[in-house]
């Protein structure tokens, strides 16, 4: 009864994903501009793994000819990007939340489908760990990736 | 006749290994024997016979989480007693120790058993040089990273979201090891 209730379709769970992958990519935008050297290139690669992701999410979707939900124009970002410290805060949080979206899929998907949701799961939390280190946080992981605290 | 041969030994003696005869005789054979290596040999083939004749799932098969949960704890101890070993390293190892000990935790939880209060040794005290000892834990980590990916792939829905979620902070660990 309960594991019918509890996980959502499978393309639900992904459309949820390509919504997260959608703010992060916007986020990405305030996040680049407060970073320089080797920070700013870690945030150009990350906002291109999310776009990939991104990209890959919508021809998936309309392949299996779900509904692809729209991007929007802007997206409210937790607390405003004023600084560095602040740009790297955000990409933490960036990063552990469409963790946490592809952390969801798994319970929705099965084969090649979970495969890919797990893949996400892992490369956000290790780019979280990354930003953590740049920004200087200690310990530079959480127990559970991805997981709503 | 050669030809009959070839087609009907084959039938005859599959026929009987798996029926009336065999079975009957190597019992009486062992009963005969009647040493303590002989009725441990015993157990083996009627066990196995047990698994194929009935068809009841409940004989305890292991959860198939349990050997996560024991590496989880295997991990623990590794790092905490290179912590021990190289108090240098400690600030960095603590965190991922306590992680590895939370994941038995969730594991155990799940599996529906009490986590073992003894937690397993390691193979081998830490290295005395800390590079090696991080190389160590690396390796193990890596290791531990893998068998958590495999294990999500086949995880029930309920379970993969903490199995996930285990892969990636091996994954994030392997990262704060670098």
């Amino acid at each position: 009864m309960s594991e019918r209730a509890a996980p959502p379709a499978p393309a639900e769970a992904l459309a949820a994903a390509l919504t997260a992958e959608y703010a992060a990519i916007y986020a990405y935008g305030p996040i680049g501009v407060r970073l320089s050297g080797a920070a700013r290139t870690a945030a150009r690669q990350a906002e291109a793994a999310h776009r990939r992701r991104r990209d890959a999410l919508v021809l998936q979707l309309s392949t299996a000819g779900a509904t692809v939900p729209p991007d929007r124009a802007g997206y409210a970002l937790p607390f405003p990007i004023t600084d560095r410290a602040s740009a790297l805060r955000l990409a933490v949080e960036v990063e552990e939340r469409t963790a946490a979206h592809w952390r969801a899929a798994l319970a929705a998907t099965t084969g090649p489908d979970r495969d890919q949701a797990l893949d996400a799961l892992i490369d956000y939390s290790v780019r979280a760990t990354r930003w953590r280190r740049t920004a200087g946080v200690d310990p530079v992981t959480v127990p559970f990736p991805g997981r709503p605290t | 006749m050669p030809l009959r041969m070839v087609l009907t030994c084959p039938v005859a003696r599959g026929r009987t290994a798996q029926r009336i005869p065999a079975p009957g005789h190597s019992r009486r054979g062992l009963l005969r024997a009647g040493g303590l290596l002989a009725l441990g040999a015993a157990a083996a083939p009627l066990a196995g016979c047990d698994l194929l004749g009935g068809d009841d799932e409940a004989p305890k098969a292991p959860d198939p989480l349990r050997p996560l949960l024991d590496e989880a704890l295997t991990l623990a101890t590794a790092y905490q007693d290179a912590a021990t070993a190289h108090p240098d390293l400690a600030a960095r190892l603590t965190p991922i120790a306590e992680a590895h000990r939370a994941h038995a935790g969730e594991l155990a939880r799940l599996i529906g058993v009490t986590p073992p209060s003894s937690t397993p040794a390691p193979s081998g005290a830490p290295s005395t040089d800390p590079d090696a000892t991080l190389a160590d834990l690396r390796q193990r980590e890596r290791a531990g990273r893998d068998a958590a990916v495999a294990a999500c792939a086949s995880a029930s829905a309920e379970r993969a979201p903490l199995v996930g979620s285990i892969a990636a902070a091996r994954a994030t660990h392997l990262e704060a090891l670098k």
